[in-house]
């Protein structure tokens, strides 16, 4: 931690810490995820008497409860984004590649403190979101409780998910250097495309949907399979894929065009 | 210690600067002059690694900027004083430079005592005057205790008070043996705070030597009175000097003062005074840029 590497993310935690607008997003994501999950797990408990035994056997109690998660996509993907989007457009990027002239640290120290940030609150948006829809789902017999199959690799994968879309927001934020730019992508893909993947054919749906990364992350999060999605890591893996490709042309952009 | 060598930026195929050679030394204030838009700024960049020059090269104390791996310790810089997160207070913005570059975090408190700021150290920048955000991007300069300073128009948005304090501050700075690169287009303030001059205009090298011979550049006028003001007049005319009427006075270009004197000793004129006029920086900057400007608009043309 005394090389240049080393400063170069403490000087991003430095930047973290003080908990200002960019920080806020993340919680807003883990109280979306919560109450989300909740809105969920209420509506599925008060339906559950009109439930056939069929359908309660089918019903995934765990990708239920941790619904939630993916209505905080969008707020952890602002997270990302607003740590590179702000500082171009506040001209702070220029103070901040005086202090570390390697545009390429700067960009791994803020992928790196911003997904640690994720990570954590990913796992607690995560585990709060899970307890808190297991306790709704509880009073419709739904519940499965902390012993369920599967449960911590949904949870971890839910993180996982999570930590991969601020990583993505990072390189966005890179790759286009305006915040109202890389939200609108990031909503359009993941927001916008599963609507409207929607309104196509059911083939196409079965063929293109796995590829959404709100799809990837909703079966990473599931304890009952489906036929067409990829597995949990597969899909983590395809997503690992466009952040990784995206990050390249971020870094690219980042350290061949000047601020 | 600031070298810069054959540096060129061109955008778009424009030449914003082009081939540009000096050096800066340390001990002394060295002022960086030319009107606005004549790339001082972009040099300014290119030096520190924000701008990528696209021929030459330019090192703080040998090396590049970029493979600096704590640049904050050898070279303090003041850009645009707006590139501060309005969001975070003075003393924040200090600590995760000074983190950045592995400084002890008292030297944030240190810095921002040293340019005055100490009593909004908790206050967010965004509710800084330009003054303010001046002085906070000069204690962010100091934070290394750097041996070099690169300033971009530090006066700029300063009261009177603020702008003598920055000229004693530069001074002092100096003064302790380092380099100090002040850059502006004042030429009356650059004449009361640097000792060397590097001048450029339309990207292009003027000069790079001391105030002084920078000013000796420019032919200096001489000013006679004396009750034979025709005679006298014919007489430097004749001898070949410019002379035009300037009042109850005689402006002579051209010839050295004691040249005027001998002549009008030789016509026997009486003299009420005889006195150089000194070109100021700012004329001798005229001169030389004005002829820079007229030369590239006729080529042009």
């Amino acid at each position: 931690m005394t090389g240049p590497v080393g400063s170069s993310f403490l000087m991003e935690w430095h930047k973290l810490r003080p908990l200002h607008k960019t920080s806020r997003t993340v919680i807003v994501a883990v109280l979306l995820a919560v109450s989300v999950s909740a809105a969920v797990a209420a509506a599925m408990a008060a339906g559950a008497d009109s439930m056939t035994s069929l359908q309660r056997l089918r019903f995934d109690s765990v990708g239920t409860s941790l619904q939630g998660v993916n209505a905080a996509v969008l707020a952890v993907a602002a997270f990302g984004v607003l740590t590179v989007t702000r500082e171009y457009s506040t001209g702070m990027i220029a103070t901040t590649f005086l202090a570390q002239p390697s545009r390429l640290r700067v960009l791994a120290a803020k992928l790196g403190t911003h997904s640690a940030v994720a990570l954590v609150s990913g796992a607690l948006a995560c585990v709060a979101a899970f307890a808190v829809g297991q306790a709704l789902l509880g009073a419709g017999g739904l519940g499965v409780g902390w012993d369920a199959a599967d449960l911590p690799r949904a949870l971890g994968a839910g993180a996982i998910y999570l930590v991969l879309i601020c990583a993505w927001g990072v390189a966005i934020g890179a790759l286009t250097r305006s915040s109202s730019s890389a939200i609108i992508w990031l909503a359009t893909l993941l927001v916008v495309a599963p609507v409207v993947i929607q309104i196509l054919p059911e083939s196409v749906v079965h063929a293109a949907g796995r590829w959404l990364p709100s799809q990837i992350g909703m079966h990473a999060m599931a304890t009952r399979p489906d036929p067409h999605s990829f597995g949990a890591w597969a899909g983590l893996a395809v997503l690992a894929g466009y952040v990784v490709v995206t990050l390249a042309a971020g870094a690219w952009r980042m350290a061949r065009t000047d601020p | 210690m600031i070298d810069v060598v054959n540096l060129t930026k061109r955008y778009r195929g424009d030449a914003v600067v082009e081939a540009l050679t000096f050096s800066v030394k340390p001990g002394t204030v060295t002022g960086f002059l030319g009107p606005n838009g004549s790339g001082k700024t972009t040099t300014a960049r290119m030096i520190l690694g924000l701008t990528s020059p696209d021929a030459g090269r330019a090192t703080v104390g040998g090396r590049r900027y970029r493979d600096l791996d704590f640049p904050l310790r050898e070279i303090g810089a003041l850009l645009n004083p707006g590139a501060v997160n309005p969001a975070r207070t003075a003393i924040e913005h200090l600590r995760w430079l000074a983190a950045a570059n592995r400084l002890p975090a008292a030297r944030a408190e240190l810095v921002i005592g040293m340019v005055g700021l100490d009593a909004a150290a908790g206050r967010k920048v965004a509710g800084f005057s330009l003054g303010m955000r001046q002085r906070l991007g000069i204690a962010a300069a100091l934070i290394g205790d750097p041996a070099t300073l690169l300033l971009d128009e530090p006066i700029n948005g300063l009261d009177p008070e603020g702008i003598r304090w920055i000229r004693t501050f530069m001074q002092g700075l100096a003064d302790e043996g380092r380099t100090v690169f002040v850059s502006s287009h004042l030429m009356s303030e650059m004449a009361l705070t640097a000792g060397e001059l590097v001048v450029i205009g339309r990207g292009r090298l003027i000069a790079a030597e001391s105030v002084k011979s920078f000013v000796a550049r420019v032919d200096s006028t001489v000013r006679v009175r004396s009750p034979q003001l025709d005679d006298l007049e014919v007489a430097l005319a004749e001898t070949g000097a410019t002379v035009w009427r300037s009042g109850e006075a005689l402006e002579v270009v051209g010839m050295p003062i004691e040249h005027v004197g001998s002549v009008a000793g030789r016509i026997g004129a009486v003299l009420y005074e005889l006195s150089s006029q000194h070109a100021s920086l700012e004329d001798a900057f005229m001169r030389l840029t004005g002829e820079l400007c007229e030369y590239t608009a006729e080529a042009v043309a």
